[in-house]
């Protein structure tokens, strides 16, 4: 039974589709991935999952039941916007989101400090949102969308607008969650995010889907399309093997790029002919790479 | 109904918190107590109380000029607020009234035309800045009236019946009862003037309440909207339920504010100092018609929720706070409207367009106010205003959380009525 299930859901706004058919699977304690370029739909898919827009066609299960309040209490959301009072103190208003999610006020208050602890920040129990810094006020928002133990976890662009160290804090706190049993979907457009944490994605284009599945399965379905070589001495010749189609010298060796997988073992030869091999890799298409292939390169 | 709870408290709590509503309050309490001493500081300016200095008046007149007589023996009632003192000099180049003059201890003089026809010559009252004060100068009337009389009557009349003659004649009022005033009676049976003062008093302070609480609502759910809290919001509790949530939060604060307004007109009415006031001004607190307070107070929940509503509504559909004052101007001016037309009626309460007004819900509590306070009203009038009042509320719960729950997820630009009636449509509440 999955947490989360999306069967062909449309939204449509007046003429304009903004979500067409999409179709996805969370399992219990598992990050999935959305990703996708402005406007690509990731917005309103999240929208519709917590059920404050209603899809036109298809269907969202949860637990394999539809929509109904009591999922008010087992949801947690971050809105890109960080969505708090700006002028209500920390512990005040974290405490009341969690008591209208049916948390009573000194379990809440329990689990806030717990929080606060976690990011090394118990001294914002008592400020208000506007003293903190942008980075602060994400993280409050972090901590709002968690303090009544959801378990079904909705990020919407969680990392964006934080220093490496809070990505990193945040990064691991996620994967806590998940190990403990919640489901997460995760929108994001920075692909290194998604790699080290998603096990499935979807990458939304213009409305429709357009990848699919299990990133080790999708990247086994992009061409390996580049070899790292790197020798003691010179090699001559690398350009004229057939199938590779460019050649860059890097600091410490070549990235070749080639057209097909058999060439990959002419370069690693003719490498050996001439000298000592310190390293040979053929590299997996990136994320990120796939992302710019499925989306086009209009977008980033 | 926890939820219900968690909302009106936070709401409450914030609102009161603010340092908006507390200057405001403040404020509102100090100029209210000024405006209530202001008849006390100037007794005090003018000079210790009871033991009010005369002003020095001159009369410019030859030895044994008969008015100028008559005037100097002139004593004035008992009640009298101006004390005037004479000095007679017999020319008007005199040199203790030029000085008197100069250095302000005489206020000016008085001359008197050569002598006309029988009673006093016309006067001319002389003075550096040509003014002369209210109270010297109805003095002046009562005193040279007196002389005037003096003068025609001569011996003719003993002293007790000129006295007789200018004593006042007394108008009484009493209030005819409940009853006949109910069946429909038209005789113009004067309400005790305290009522008047309660009614005006209740007008200003609903009206104002109302408006500014409105405009609470409204400003406090658009700001949710912009900062995108609403979104958690809407996710974790019904938009009902926050709706009124927020308004009887709001309603709370609203009616914190009004009893700490009523709270320092008691405390400035029971100043020691203060306790003439009421009764200088001819009002008596036992006349006051307390079904006005009663029914005030209930016309005053009826009308706050349905406006409340009304604000929620219009605060739902703007996305950004700048947009708001243009948005809510529609129900500020049905608001202006409840509040005008019984304000400029109060004097005559008994008009086609109240009672009409009276019944139409949106300017109802307010005009029903000022017919159950100083107009002719049946029972049975009230109770269908107040039905028709409730009844509206009802539905205006029921359009505006509609309105709210559509609204609050819409960005962009203002959305037109057709797009909000097509959403609407959609959204359970």
């Amino acid at each position: 039974m999955e947490a989360l299930h999306l069967e062909q859901v449309v939204k449509q706004y007046g003429d304009k589709t903004a979500v067409n058919g999409i179709s996805l699977k969370v399992e219990q304690g598992e990050i999935y991935g959305l990703l996708g370029a402005n406007g690509a739909g990731k917005t309103t898919t999240m929208r519709m999952v917590l059920g404050l827009i209603y899809p036109d066609e298809g269907r969202i299960l949860y637990n394999g039941k539809p929509y109904s309040t009591e999922l008010q209490h087992l949801m947690g959301y971050l809105p890109e916007e960080r969505g708090l009072y700006p002028k209500v103190k920390v512990s005040d208003q974290i405490i009341y989101l969690a008591r209208l999610r049916g948390m009573p006020a000194s379990e809440a208050d329990k689990s806030l400090r717990y929080w606060l602890d976690r990011f090394d920040v118990p001294e914002y129990y008592n400020k208000k949102i506007e003293e903190l810094s942008k980075g602060n006020q994400q993280k409050m928002g972090f901590v709002a969308a968690v303090v009544h133990k959801p378990k079904i976890l909705i990020l919407d662009e969680a990392f964006s607008g934080l220093d490496p160290v809070n990505v990193e804090l945040l990064k691991d706190t996620v994967r806590e969650m998940r190990d403990q049993g919640t489901s997460i979907l995760f929108s994001t457009h920075r692909m290194e995010h998604v790699e080290e944490l998603c096990r499935n994605i979807t990458i939304l284009d213009r409305s429709n889907t357009v990848v699919q599945g299990d990133i080790r399965e999708i990247k086994k379905g992009y061409p390996r399309e580049a070899v790292v070589l790197r020798t003691a001495g010179e090699v001559n010749g690398l350009a004229e093997i057939a199938g590779v189609t460019a050649v860059e010298r890097q600091e410490r060796g070549y990235l070749l790029s080639i057209s097909d997988i058999g060439a990959a073992q002419r370069i690693l030869q003719l490498a050996m002919a001439q000298g000592e091999v310190e390293h040979f890799e053929i590299k997996e298409p990136t994320l990120n790479q796939i992302f710019i292939r499925a989306v086009g390169e209009s977008n980033e | 109904m926890n939820k219900m709870g968690s909302i009106i408290n936070f709401t409450f709590k914030n609102k009161v918190r603010t340092k908006s509503f507390m200057i405001t309050t403040l404020i509102l309490v100090l100029l209210l107590s000024i405006g209530m001493n202001v008849p006390y500081l100037i007794k005090v300016f003018k000079g210790e109380d009871g033991a009010k200095e005369a002003t020095q008046i001159g009369v410019v007149a030859e030895q044994g000029f008969r008015p100028t007589e008559l005037l100097l023996a002139y004593t004035p009632p008992a009640e009298t607020d101006a004390q005037v003192e004479f000095t007679v000099y017999t020319s008007a180049d005199d040199a203790a009234l030029k000085q008197g003059l100069e250095d302000e201890k005489i206020e000016g003089y008085l001359t008197f035309a050569s002598e006309g026809s029988e009673g006093v010559p016309p006067v001319t009252y002389h003075s550096k800045d040509g003014d002369i004060s209210d109270k010297v100068q109805s003095y002046l009337q009562t005193a040279l009236q007196q002389v005037n009389t003096g003068l025609i009557v001569g011996d003719k009349l003993t002293e007790s019946q000129v006295a007789a003659i200018f004593a006042p004649v007394s108008i009484g009022t009493e209030q005819l009862n409940a009853d006949a005033a109910a069946s429909g009676s038209e005789e113009g049976d004067a309400k005790p003037v305290i009522n008047y003062v309660v009614v005006y008093v209740l007008l200003m302070l609903f009206f104002m309440s109302v408006m500014m609480t409105g405009n609470m609502i409204a400003a406090e759910i658009t700001s949710e909207k912009s900062s995108r809290i609403m979104e958690i919001l809407i996710t974790s509790a019904s938009p009902l339920t926050q709706m009124f949530g927020k308004v009887i939060g709001i309603f709370l604060v609203g009616l914190l504010q009004i009893a700490i307004i009523s709270a320092s007109i008691a405390v400035n009415l029971m100043l020691p100092h203060n306790s003439g006031i009421l009764s200088d001004f001819n009002l008596d607190l036992g006349q006051l018609n307390a079904s006005i307070l009663v029914y005030g107070f209930i016309l005053y929940i009826l009308g706050y929720f349905l406006y409340a509503l009304m604000y929620a509504a219009v605060g739902s559909i703007v996305s950004r706070t700048e947009d708001l004052g243009q948005a809510v101007m529609p129900v500020m001016m049905v608001g202006f409207v409840s509040f005008y037309l019984p304000l400029f009626s109060i004097s005559n309460p008994d008009t086609l367009l109240v009672k009409v007004a009276s019944f139409v819900p949106f300017t109802s509590s307010l005009s029903l106010l000022l017919r159950i306070g100083v107009g002719h009203v049946a029972f049975w009038e009230i109770m269908v205003s107040l039905a028709i009042l409730l009844a509206t509320t009802f539905v205006f719960g029921w359009l505006a959380a509609k309105i709210y729950r559509t609204g609050v997820l819409m960005y962009g630009k203002r959305p037109s009525i057709k797009e909000i009636r097509k959403a609407m449509k959609a959204y359970k509440i």
